[in-house]
């Protein structure tokens, strides 16, 4: 098998490549600079118009812009720039337009530690709407990973009409790793555009989870886009029961699809009394740990969310099953996921395993083991 | 097309008796009329305000309303979408106040820089109507609004002087009462790039509630503060983004970007994983050398993982490279322990010291370091190398690799070769040199 050196961030831009992008509008922040660079490189030779915007606001707002022209669009970020793209991602999720957004996390808060790596962005992606609609978070812990969960991004988002986070980080992005040469990307899916056959209602369905048919702006049919509270035409309306019909429908959609897009690396052992979860750059340092725990005899599980939102509520019932104590590793202060997942852990023991400023190492995911088990 | 194609014959306007926002709507159904646009070539992109209610009288049009001061970032995405698809003739036009303006004042820049085919027409009553009359950037001086109970006492931005600085294409000035101000805005919307048109006019609600105006309040306004009326100066002239994108992006990437694929050469008989941190100076090829290093591994059939530092700066101080080989898939990337320590400068000593790494090497890392550095008290085996003076600096890092791979022979001379051999031809020989003497100081090690 050919291989070759890579960064995430190279991936990330190679991903959205194969997923068909054609628009990409960047500004410039470490670490996820690559991506942007990458992109203005490669896009426009390929047709697609990438270019530099003034600011991080700019940046997605363009992207949104020509999502609603019709083309698929892309930006990357890192915290402090992810911070001003939060207006404009909320208006990309109240209008249906499809985006994907790749935030490499860095050390926070404010400009925090630009070439420091962390997982401390998992609220900002995730809860960052008025009236928490549920944002799609795939996160990557490899390169490989990258490219593969950018076309996921980007299939997720055209088919659900919805802003989608591709949650990198800085170790994950500018580290160059080996790559298969020939990746075996997962097939790649278009928005459904609308065909005609009836009137067409901008944000029209007739059960609330439907994904509305898109047309572009700019087409043969009128299109009437609002980030203000609307009816299915794309009215400005208050009192109106539809309006919350159309509040309802932007859940409603992500939620039950949830499934389907739930995306998972289970290593499991049933009957292991451990389960250790963890994501992005530490699940390769729980890989490791686990591995060596096995080698030692102890029995543990291990579960690595690729998608971290929606909840993969199956998986991770599945993996829950039987267990004993739960280990929950994450780059952070708090345990954000862990937070996050814990209505789910049912009266387990909950460990996490947290730590800023520096990669979590195998050695403290079997420590904390060790402990529990002591 | 009748004009009845774009306002909707029977629209109820939704403005205050005498607002200037009513005249403006007309115009421009007269404007696009003028134009003969078809009306799905046009996207009329609303902000917010009572400007941001003009899209529901347009039954007929794209309607695109937006968040506050954005609606020109968005309509540029959709002006710059239009320029990589087949021309569909989408003309956007957006609607803005002078809040709005103000608050997306980079987006207005950036359209003008650009010059993407995008007409604005701003909507300058002076204040926040919407809110409650509160005052704006553009608000004149000794005006009366809801937060200028005194007399607004900040200068007034001139916006369009400001995108005259920003190369702008068109730009015009009008009152809302203007009876050409149609032909005014048909003109800005048949210009093939950015186009503004600053109208202006009083909000009936707070501005002339606030302040003793006169029938000619907007004339003495424009007066005072030395305002020109009517087209104004531009650089009309300028090529369109089409043409400018067209003639300007690389038809190819512009550097052979996309790392190429090897298939291994020759097989490492590295059994267990080794981690190595390379230390030297800005400038000194550090982590290029980091680079070639890992292209031989791979050429080998190793795995390999590069991570980098140096100072945000970038072009002073130390540079690193943290380096993990393995013959197994690597995941951890950590570097607590580091086997190898290669100390290619004083920098790059500074920086281990510094950052830790130094105080967790063991008995059995081995440290390959310039012979020419003072060196502290430390733990693991020493050896000291001519690499500075043999190799030269720009190259002493890519020696101290080197030099472990004579003691290690971890990869074959044939891994070193098809690594070499990806570098560009006048690339090759510095590197060949080096390597060839560090395996000479190598052998002068005894």
């Amino acid at each position: 098998m050919a291989r070759r050196l890579c960064s995430g961030n190279r991936m990330v831009a190679e991903g959205a490549l194969a997923a068909g992008c054609r628009f990409f509008a960047g500004y410039p922040i470490t670490p996820a600079s690559e991506i942007y660079e990458v992109m203005i490189r490669e896009l426009p030779a390929r047709g697609g118009m990438a270019l530099s915007a003034p600011d991080e606001i700019s940046s997605l707002c363009y992207c949104v812009g020509a999502s609603l022209r019709g083309l698929k669009a892309m930006t990357a970020t890192s915290g402090p720039g992810w911070a001003l793209m939060i207006e404009t991602l909320q208006y990309a999720l109240m209008t249906e337009t499809p985006v994907v957004i790749a935030v490499v996390q860095r050390l926070g808060p404010s400009t925090g530690g630009a070439t420091q790596g962390a997982q401390g962005d998992v609220w900002l992606a995730e809860f960052a709407t008025s009236g928490g609609y549920t944002i799609p978070v795939f996160s990557p812990s490899t390169a490989a990973e990258c490219h593969d969960l950018t076309v996921h991004a980007f299939n997720w988002s055209e088919r659900l009409r919805t802003p989608v986070v591709l949650l990198s980080d800085k170790e994950v992005g500018m580290t160059t790793e080996v790559v298969d040469d020939v990746l075996a990307p997962p097939s790649v899916v278009e928005r459904a555009g609308f065909s005609g056959g009836r009137p067409f209602l901008t944000y029209g369905f007739t059960q609330p989870e439907e994904v509305p048919a898109f047309a572009a702006v700019g087409g043969e049919v009128k299109v009437a886009v609002t980030g203000s509270a609307h009816d299915q035409q794309g009215r400005l309306r208050k009192n109106a029961p539809e309006v919350i019909e159309v509040l309802r429908h932007l859940e409603r959609k992500i939620e039950a699809h949830a499934e389907t897009m739930a995306l998972v690396r289970p290593d499991l052992d049933p009957g292991a009394p451990h389960l250790v979860i963890s994501y992005g750059i530490t699940a390769r340092a729980a890989r490791q740990a686990v591995a060596a725990l096995r080698r030692e005899g102890v029995r543990v599980s291990l579960l690595q969310p690729q998608t971290l939102f929606p909840i993969p509520r199956r998986a991770l019932d599945g993996a829950l099953a039987g267990v004993r104590t739960v280990f929950v590793a994450e780059e952070n202060l708090t345990g954000q996921y862990r937070a996050v997942l814990a209505p789910r852990f049912g009266g387990k023991r909950v460990v996490g395993i947290n730590k800023i400023g520096a990669l979590i190492a195998p050695g403290e995911i079997i420590q904390a083991v060790h402990t529990a088990e002591a | 097309m009748a004009e009845s194609q774009y306002l909707a014959p029977d629209a109820k306007l939704p403005y205050c008796r005498g607002c200037g926002h009513a005249p403006v709507v007309r115009q421009l159904s007269r404007a696009l009329a003028r134009l003969q646009l078809p009306p799905r070539s046009v996207a009329l992109t609303t902000d917010i305000g009572c400007v941001g209610l003009a899209d529901s009288l347009f039954p007929f049009l794209h309607t695109v309303h937006t968040t506050h001061g954005r609606s020109t970032a968005f309509a540029t995405g959709m002006a710059l979408a239009e320029v990589v698809l087949e021309p569909s003739g989408l003309k956007p036009v957006v609607m803005i106040g002078d809040g709005g303006a103000m608050i997306g004042l980079l987006h207005l820049v950036h359209a003008a820089q650009l010059n993407v085919d995008v007409t604005v027409l701003l909507h300058n009553n002076f204040l926040f109507g919407m809110t409650g009359g509160q005052h704006s950037a553009l608000t004149p001086l000794s005006f009366t609004t809801a937060t200028t109970p005194g007399g607004n006492w900040t200068p007034p931005l001139d916006l369009v002087a400001l995108l005259r600085a920003a190369h702008a294409g068109f730009l015009a000035r009008q009152f809302a009462t203007d009876t050409t101000l149609d032909a005014v805005i048909a003109e800005a919307i048949a210009y093939p790039g950015f186009a503004l048109v600053e109208i202006l006019e009083l909000c009936t609600a707070y501005g002339t509630r606030w302040n003793q105006l006169t029938g000619s309040a907007l004339k003495e306004i424009v007066a005072r503060q030395g305002y020109q009326i009517g087209r104004l100066d531009a650089e009309t002239a300028r090529p369109t983004l089409r043409e400018l994108y067209r003639r300007e992006r690389p038809s190819r990437p512009a550097r052979a970007a996309a790392p190429t694929a090897d298939q291994p050469t020759a097989l490492s008989t590295l059994a267990q994983e080794v981690r190595l941190v390379v230390a030297g100076s800005a400038g000194e090829r550090v982590q290029s050398a980091a680079a070639l290093f890992c292209r031989a591994a791979l050429a080998a059939g190793l795995f390999t993982t590069q991570k980098n530092d140096n100072p945000v700066t970038q072009g002073t101080g130390f540079s690193l490279a943290e380096i993990c080989l393995s013959p197994n898939p690597i995941e951890y990337t950590g570097m607590e322990n580091p086997d190898v320590v290669i100390i290619a400068s004083g920098d790059g000593l500074k920086e281990l010291q510094a950052n830790g790494t130094l105080a967790r090497c063991r008995a059995e890392t081995l440290l390959l370091v310039d012979a020419e550095l003072d060196l502290p008290a430390l733990q693991g085996r020493v050896l000291r190398l001519a690499l500075r003076r043999a190799a030269s600096p720009e190259h002493a890092a890519l020696a101290g690799l080197a030099a472990w791979l004579a003691l290690s022979s971890v990869l074959p001379p044939a891994a070193w070769e098809a690594a070499l051999a990806s570098l560009p031809p006048e690339r090759r020989a510095d590197p060949s040199e080096a390597l060839q003497i560090s395996q000479r100081l190598v052998k002068d090690l005894g």
